[in-house]
């Protein structure tokens, strides 16, 4: 197999209808009044709010701002409201920074340099308002991960990755910018840098160590049990970061599994406890 | 036996582990086949459970004769109506192993059953945990002609059709729950195992999203030449009448001989080969 951008070509209008069909058939059964999503003006919730939207209808999907003092911007925000007002969403904004104040206020161990637990608080907190919302209002909530973030780990524990559903985990990102494209929104919206807003100035791409389209190669190739020699080589890069991709990939499997229990009698949650899900 | 019949291509979406919902959608689409006239009306594979149902299929399973069988046979008593539908079916003989079978009903009871062969257990599919495979093609010599059964994955197998033609049967069943992404295999098979047997092929699909498994639909009624000759809809359920000609089976024959032509001694060294890999 040739790893060119080739490869990752999708039909775009299938791979839409696959995604609303599945979003409105798991509402559906779910029994749902709808949807709940965090809206943060990137590329993935923008193309997670255009494809609720058409699924099943903008009155029924609710997309959450939840900005906070230090990474949020007027840009963000009014790239959200921009697609959230195409596709017909309701929003409503929450400043979280109060919490986030009183989460390091309260906590005695904290440690303000520490940006990555700190940033994590940011994610997990988001997370509350949206279970809160979803809660209340009797609507599933709805993640934004795409695949590259998925497979990297590039996420928070239980932070940004939490929902009920995500219709485009399965989708790397760059195939999720065409996807975006192809949905209507504007080609800078669908192109722009993307950041988990975790801290000032956090990009995915100089944390992750390349353009999304090197990286979703290497990932595509490591998908289909391609040796990481045949992907370094045919993408001219040093084997050493193609490792370095894989290894990361592999030691985030913990954060993309149910809990892990040892193994003690009969039948055990997250391992031969095989059960459908109920909707 | 008939030289025409019709068959209604039953494209139905299944309510996960609601035998009894599920068996209600059966009975009205039967109804539905006698008054348009059908003779054998066909059903999804394990439409009578849905298939993602995992670890439920150890309560689900039911034995032939069993309570689901005997609700069908009735359907069909009454109807006069043929009824293929698939089901976990629970081993009479050992009451602890399952098979993934089709079944095959009509006015007299159940004709017979099919054990499926071939049980997908790789990416999203994991049957043989669950399964025991089928050892033995099924054909059956009915009132509305020579009806064989096969189940999805068996298609990838042209051994299984080809038996299945070999012990008569001019008409093959596929019953299937395929998954959108694998739609362009299905399409191809269902018309190579049409062709290379010379014999008509009717692929019923499920439709509906399982654990976010989407099953694309599409059942067709695939002439002995190749030709689709009806197609449900992609996606949604549907229900489909077309007509089978037997008497099409030789002319298609005459123009492409593929049973003439079979070299026995070629299926030794078959064997052989697969015995090696």
């Amino acid at each position: 197999m040739r790893l060119t951008p080739s490869v990752l070509e999708l039909n775009l209008p299938e791979v839409q209808k696959r995604i609303t069909r599945f979003i409105r058939e798991y509402v559906d059964k779910a029994g749902a009044n709808g949807l709940i999503l965090g809206l943060s003006g990137g590329v993935d919730s923008n193309t997670i709010a255009a494809l609720s939207s058409l699924s099943i209808g903008g009155d029924k999907v609710l997309g959450l701002l939840l900005p906070e003092r230090e990474t949020s911007n007027q840009k963000d925000i009014s790239d959200a409201l921009s697609v959230a007002e195409k596709f017909k969403l309701k929003t409503q904004t929450c400043d979280i920074t109060p919490v986030l104040k009183s989460f390091y206020a309260t906590i005695p161990i904290f440690d303000q340099a520490d940006r990555l637990c700190k940033g994590n608080i940011k994610a997990r907190t988001r997370m509350v308002f949206l279970y809160y919302y979803a809660n209340k209002l009797n609507r599933i909530v709805c993640g934004s991960s795409d695949k590259s973030e998925t497979m990297m780990g590039y996420f928070t524990k239980w932070g940004d990755v939490a929902a009920d559903i995500s219709p485009i985990m399965d989708l790397y990102k760059t195939q999720v910018r065409k996807l975006a494209e192809n949905l209507g929104i504007p080609a800078d919206l669908a192109k722009k840098t993307a950041t988990p807003a975790l801290w000032p100035n956090q990009f995915a791409e100089t944390e992750l160590g390349m353009k999304y389209e090197t990286l979703d190669l290497i990932l595509f190739g490591l998908e289909r049990f391609m040796d990481t020699e045949e992907i370094a080589e045919q993408l001219k890069l040093d084997n050493v970061l193609v490792e370095r991709i894989k290894n990361r990939w592999l030691s985030a499997e913990h954060k993309r599994r149910m809990l892990l229990a040892p193994k003690l009698e009969y039948r055990t949650v997250g391992t031969d406890f095989r059960l459908p899900r109920s909707t | 036996m008939k030289e025409r019949i019709t068959l209604a291509l039953a494209q139905i979406s299944s309510q996960r582990g609601n035998k009894k919902e599920n068996l209600r959608k059966i009975e009205e689409l039967t109804l539905q086949a006698k008054k348009q006239a059908a003779d054998l009306v066909i059903f999804p594979e394990l439409c009578l459970t849905g298939y993602v149902v995992k670890d439920q299929l150890y309560e689900l399973a039911e034995t032939i004769p069993g309570p689901s069988t005997r609700r069908v046979e009735e359907l069909a008593r009454k109807t006069g109506m043929h009824v293929v539908f698939g089901m976990p079916e629970l081993s009479e003989k050992t009451r602890a192993t399952m098979f993934n079978t089709a079944v095959f009903v009509g006015p007299e009871g159940v004709i017979g059953k099919y054990h499926k062969m071939y049980l997908p257990t790789h990416s999203v599919f994991e049957e043989k945990r669950y399964f025991r495979p089928g050892y033995e093609t099924a054909a059956f010599d009915t009132p509305i002609g020579k009806i064989g059964l096969c189940i999805c994955y068996d298609l990838f197998f042209p051994e299984v059709t080809r038996l299945t033609r070999l012990a008569g049967a001019q008409l093959i069943v596929c019953i299937s729950a395929s998954p959108s992404v694998r739609r362009s295999y299905f399409e191809i098979l269902t018309a190579a195992r049409a062709l290379e047997n010379t014999s008509y092929l009717a692929y019923v699909n499920l439709v509906g999203v399982e654990d976010g498994l989407q099953f694309w639909g599409g059942s067709r009624l695939v002439s002995p030449t190749g030709d689709i000759v009806a197609r449900a809809k992609y996606d949604e359920e549907d229900f489909v009448l077309c007509e089978v000609d037997f008497k099409d089976l030789k002319s298609a024959e005459a123009f492409i001989p593929t049973l003439r032509d079979l070299r026995p001694e070629l299926f030794d060294v078959l064997k052989k080969r697969a015995e090696e890999i």
